[in-house]
């Protein structure tokens, strides 16, 4: 579909949006209880046409967050569970002989699906992580030279446990830089957990979940998120945090141009979910340290002073002047 | 070894600035030599490691060699070794440098003495800055002998030290002072490298310090230059007094007043009569012109004792000092002369003016001597001058002279040497037996000069000492002005009365409107010092045709009795209100006011402000320059309410009520997207509106202080100033309009829809102001912080700029890429070598 750039037809889609991230956003939380900013940040995500990195101790609703996604947007879902023996065909997908035609048939993997859910990623083998990450990047397979294009929207949602946990081969900074965000679930609130005893008590919510959302009704909330404007500004700004990150004396890897799409993409987003079509530097502030911080290597002082990224991401944002004129 | 080298540096510096002194360049090579061999030595001191305190000896041995070696080769052995025949030559030299200092008035010649002078002190200065600064590591204290040579010109010249010399000084003393600064880090040693870092640089980090350290001096000595030259009133003036020798040398431009009575007989037998001078004066009537003003009388004749004309009585500067004596009850008349002197005169350099002169107009350094008024200079002439004096002549009353009492004690107006004839102070005595008082001797001392005593005028008689005096007194009774003044005056003295000779000019002759004085009418007359009034003339010479030709006698000076008002013609500023100058009033006046040592005495020819007036305006100044940010401030307040109303004239706000601002940024979504389409938004809106509205809020926000930080947008700050003051409902609404016009105009795609407006501004005005204390709503409004940062931002600009300029000079930039652990060159060698020491 060609974009338009006719503003009331923008205008149009954008409310759509709001309604339908709305939608998306209540179905969600009718399963993951207390967790509506882990659950808007997904939907940016997805929006953002990226992937999502949840990092966070087991049990904690990961691998729910990203079912019920899937499962409210009536798309298809795949799980692929990660171990240290699986191998890159096992995501991808593998040609086999078919015996009664006498040729190789391709039997596409469980990346072939809108929403991957990647569990426990850092449990796999690089070599594996690698495979399912070249998709993530290229959104298409390639299988004995035969590239095979993969349905949009594409998200993969892998989930890790902290890095310090057993039997973990850690996700290189190459890889983290691919992921658009990560979040962290953290243990619900005392209420909500109560409240969740009581709904997973009797059935599995996930069972009564019903799609409100349709997967064309999801691409064309895409195509307005890439019409949401960007001002040089807002731009600039952004390439200022990002170029902070490179200059920081905490930090010893800063963020990747890769990353500064990403937050531009993400902020578009983020801007769109909340009706307005433009976005402002306060996107970038409230996204900049999910978008962010994974992909950052604290220096040693940083270390020893036990700064994470993250904290450091947020003084640079507490630092870095927003300009003030077109 | 930095060290030395820099205070060598700094000492070479600084003697640079004496070039003014000198007319040749001889001193300079000299110098240059001299700080050359100390800097060497001491170096050497450092390099070696000898002891510290062995620096200074040294630093003199090598300085003795090269004087001698300089300018006393030929008796030194093999030409640098210091013999005895040497060392005599050098103090020789010396010697004669002081005679040549003593004689000579800057700048003078450079000759071998004053060279060895020169370049002997300035290397005494260097040994004792390499003392302080290296060998004691004070190099603040080293700049005391620094300042020490600095004033040596700034002392001696009258004109101000030109910029360029003050600058190259100064800098010497800056790069000394950065030297010791940076040598101290690298002592605190070096940094411990980790890791790869882009921060750590592998030496103590002088670069950065040292930057801060030369912006800070090159601020110092821009404010300097620049500040004097900004504020008039810090005219840029010598530090001390302007001396000025009284005349014994010839030479250089030493100033003397030449035998002022020889010359005047000798202008007076002249055989050609020359024009001298001519001059107007407002009321027609002339005026005798004094030149000198002889006030010691050695027994043989009077002379002049040493002038002083500082700096601050230069006649371009205002008045002269007060008239000695003046009282504040005696009449003054005020008269402008015009005077030209021909250009065909002698060599003067003293101004011909009537007494007493309040004011003169003249091009050149004249100065005028505080004690006599004489005006005179040390390098300008008077030939060809013209120039316009404001006399205030003295109009006592006959009553107030009267009143005058007989003075109590002696001074130097009334000292006589011993061994003077009995007969004259007899004969002084018996000629004003009949007076009361010292003003009638006075009359009746002059009219016995001019009638009764029997004198003629006789210019063929010479001779002036003590006998030559006694004889015209007591037996030839014949002579000419200077006699009759000199005789006048000694007798005056003799009866207590404070006496002294002129010599200048009479009036002259009136030819087609203008007076002329010719070099016949040179004269001497006596002057009188009466308490309270001050110093008058008498005139004992004879005039007419038998006397001197155009001489006057003053009209107080006359016996006849009647005449109450002497003034010869009606005199403006005469008020008879206080003819009775009480004994009261009188006696508490001495005869010391005569010497000013009691300040001034008489009556204030400019009466000055008060004291108190002046720290009023002062003050006054000070509050309005201190007040400016605050009318910047309301300027730049009124531009932008005016730039609101301008906007909102032309703005008819149409969704008056549907804009709620700060929410939820969910909750908010759906009524902000029901905007109004597009279409309608008008285009109407004035950025410039938007953007002023901005503006004053954040400086309003600074005023109050609770600024805007640089990373808060504008929603983050309207949310801040919402939840932070807890505003009602229509400043919350009035924040929200401006903030999200803001946003909008800044990122948006499209102009904003709603404009801020005048009361949006002062709503919020008004409801910040609650929130603060009174005295921070007074500074907000009298000091404006918000202008106070903008002109610091002006200052960091400028700043800037003095980057800019190291930026040229200092070593290049370390470049922040992979490879920056790697100091430069320049500083890794700098660290050695100062690790080394």
């Amino acid at each position: 579909m060609a974009l338009t750039p006719d503003v009331t037809h923008d205008d149009e889609r954008l409310e759509d949006l709001v309604d339908v991230a709305h939608r998306i956003r209540q179905a969600i939380e009718s399963v993951i209880e207390g967790k509506s900013d882990v659950v808007r940040m997904t939907l940016t995500v997805l929006l953002a046409e990226g992937h999502l990195l949840i990092e966070d101790v087991p049990g904690v609703g990961k691998t729910m967050l990203a079912k019920a996604l899937a499962r409210s947007i009536d798309s298809s879902a795949h799980r692929v569970q990660f171990t240290p023996d699986l191998l890159p065909s096992d995501i991808t997908g593998v040609s086999a002989y078919n015996q009664q035609t006498h040729e190789f048939e391709f039997k596409p993997g469980p990346v072939f699906a809108n929403i991957v859910v990647g569990d426990e990623i850092n449990r796999a083998s690089p070599k594996t992580q690698s495979a399912l990450l070249e998709c993530m990047e290229e959104h298409q397979v390639t299988v004995d030279a035969i590239t095979y294009p993969l349905e949009a929207p594409f998200m993969v949602i892998a989930t890790q446990n902290p890095i310090e946990m057993e039997g973990t081969y850690p996700l290189p900074e190459a890889q983290r830089d691919r992921f658009t965000a990560k979040i962290a679930m953290g243990y619900p609130e005392p209420g909500a957990e109560l409240d969740m005893l009581d709904h997973h008590g009797a059935a599995q919510p996930l069972d009564k979940l019903e799609p409100v959302a349709t997967t064309a009704e999801v691409r064309s909330l895409i195509r307005a998120v890439r019409q949401v404007y960007v001002s040089q500004p807002v731009k600039r700004y952004a390439i200022d945090l990002v170029t902070s990150t490179r200059n920081s004396p905490d930090l010893r890897l800063g963020a990747s141009p890769r990353a500064t799409l990403h937050l531009i993409r993400a902020a578009r987003a983020h801007a769109a979910m909340t009706g307005r079509d433009y976005v402002i530097p306060d996107d970038l502030q409230e996204l900049a340290g999910q978008v962010l911080s994974h992909r950052l290597l604290p220096s040693l002082e940083a270390q020893g002073q036990r700064r994470h990224p993250e904290q450091v991401m947020a003084d640079l944002v507490r630092r870095v002047p927003v300009p003030d004129s077109k | 070894m930095r060290l030395p080298i820099y205070a060598g540096l700094s000492t070479g510096a600084v003697a640079m600035t004496l070039y003014s002194l000198f007319n040749g360049g001889a001193w300079f090579w000299a110098c240059l030599g001299v700080v050359l061999t100390v800097t060497a030595v001491a170096a050497a001191v450092t390099r070696f490691g000898l002891p510290r305190w062995s620096a200074p000896l040294l630093e003199l041995a090598g300085l003795l060699i090269f004087l001698s070696a300089a300018f006393a080769g030929d008796k030194a052995w093999w030409r640098i070794v210091p013999t005895k025949d040497s060392m005599i030559r050098l103090s020789d030299l010396i010697f004669q440098g002081f005679d040549d200092i003593q004689r000579f008035a800057a700048p003078v010649p450079d000759n071998v003495g004053i060279s060895l002078l020169t370049s002997g002190g300035v290397g005494l200065i260097a040994i004792l800055v390499d003392l302080f600064a290296v060998r004691m590591r004070r190099a603040a204290l080293g700049g005391l002998p620094l300042l020490a040579l600095f004033t040596v010109p700034a002392a001696v010249l009258n004109d101000p030290i030109a910029w360029p010399a003050f600058v190259i000084g100064s800098l010497g003393f800056v790069g000394l002072l950065l030297a010791d600064g940076r040598e101290r880090l690298t002592h605190w040693g070096r940094a411990v490298l980790v890791r790869r870092s882009r921060t750590t640089t592998a030496v103590a980090d002088t670069g950065r310090l040292s930057l801060s350290g030369k912006r800070v001096g090159l601020t110092a000595i821009a404010l300097a230059i620049v500040l004097p030259a900004l504020i008039p009133a810090l005219t840029p003036a010598p530090l001390f007094g302007f001396g000025v020798g009284n005349g014994t040398g010839k030479g250089g431009n030493s100033i003397g007043i030449p035998d002022a009575i020889a010359k005047l007989s000798g202008q007076l037998t002249q055989q050609s009569n020359a024009t001298v001078l001519t001059y107007t004066v407002s009321d027609d009537t002339p005026r005798y012109l004094r030149i000198y003003s002889l006030d010691v009388f050695d027994g043989q004749k009077f002379t002049v004792s040493p002038l002083r004309g500082k700096p601050e009585d230069r006649t371009s500067d205002g008045p002269l000092p007060l008239t000695p004596g003046l009282g504040p009850a005696i009449p003054v008349k005020r008269v402008t002369t015009n005077i030209t002197i021909s250009d065909k005169i002698e060599k003067l350099q003293f101004l011909p003016l009537p007494y007493a002169p309040v004011q003169v107009d003249v091009d050149g350094d004249w100065r005028a001597d505080e004690q006599s008024l004489m005006v005179f200079s040390t390098k300008d002439e008077a030939a060809g001058l013209h120039y316009t004096a404001l006399v205030g002549e003295p109009q006592p009353t006959r009553a107030q002279l009267e009143a005058v009492p007989q003075l109590p004690e002696a001074a130097r107006y009334l000292s006589l040497p011993a061994g003077l004839p009995q007969e004259v102070y007899q004969k002084a005595l018996e000629v004003t037996r009949d007076a009361n008082n010292p003003y009638e001797q006075a009359i009746l001392l002059q009219k016995w000069f001019t009638k009764d005593g029997g004198f003629t005028y006789n210019l063929a008689t010479r001779g002036s000492g003590s006998d030559a005096l006694a004889q015209f007194i007591l037996n030839d009774r014949a002579g000419y002005c200077e006699q009759f003044a000199s005789a006048m005056a000694v007798m005056a003295r003799m009866l207590g009365i404070p006496s002294r000779v002129a010599i200048g000019y009479t009036g002259g002759t009136k030819i087609d409107k203008l007076w002329t004085v010719r070099t016949h009418d040179a004269h001497a007359w006596p002057e009188l010092y009466f308490q309270g009034v001050g110093w008058l003339r008498f005139e004992p010479t004879p005039a007419g045709s038998l006397g001197q030709g155009t001489a006057r006698v003053p009209a107080y000076s006359l016996p006849s009795a009647p005449t109450t008002n002497p003034s010869a013609g009606p005199s403006p500023g005469a008020s008879t209100g206080s003819d009775n100058l009480g004994p009261d009033s009188a006696s508490r006046r001495n005869l010391r006011e005569l010497d000013r040592e009691t300040g001034p005495a008489g009556t204030p020819v400019d009466q000055g402000l008060p004291l108190i007036a002046k720290i009023g305006i002062g003050l006054a100044i000070l509050l309005l320059l201190s007040l400016i940010p605050a009318v910047v401030r309301l300027i730049i307040s009124y531009g932008r309410r005016r730039a609101l109303t301008r906007a909102a004239a032309i703005d008819i706000p149409d969704e008056p009520d549907d804009e709620p601002v700060i929410r939820d940024e969910w909750s908010r979504a759906e009524s902000m997207d029901s905007a109004a389409p597009p279409q309608a938004r008008p285009e109407r809106l004035t950025p410039a509106a938007v953007e002023a509205g901005w503006a004053e809020l954040c400086d309003m926000l600074i005023d109050y202080g609770v600024p805007k930080t640089g990373s808060e947008t504008p929603r983050a700050l309207a949310r801040r100033l919402v939840e932070r003051y807890e505003f009602d409902a229509a400043t919350t609404r009035s924040v929200g309009t401006i903030a999200t016009a803001e946003e909008q105009l800044r990122y948006a795609p499209i102009p904003p829809r709603e404009t801020p407006l005048p009361s949006d501004v002062r709503q919020i005005k008004r409801a910040l102001a609650g929130t603060v204390s009174r005295w921070r709503r007074i500074g907000a409004v009298v000091t404006p912080m918000s202008t106070l940062l903008r002109i610091r931002g002006l200052g960091e600009r400028v700043l800037d700029g003095f980057d800019l300029l190291e930026g040229i000079r200092l070593r290049p930039r370390r470049d922040d890429d992979g490879k920056a652990a790697t100091p430069s060159p320049g500083m890794e060698s700098e660290t050695l070598t100062g690790s080394r020491r």
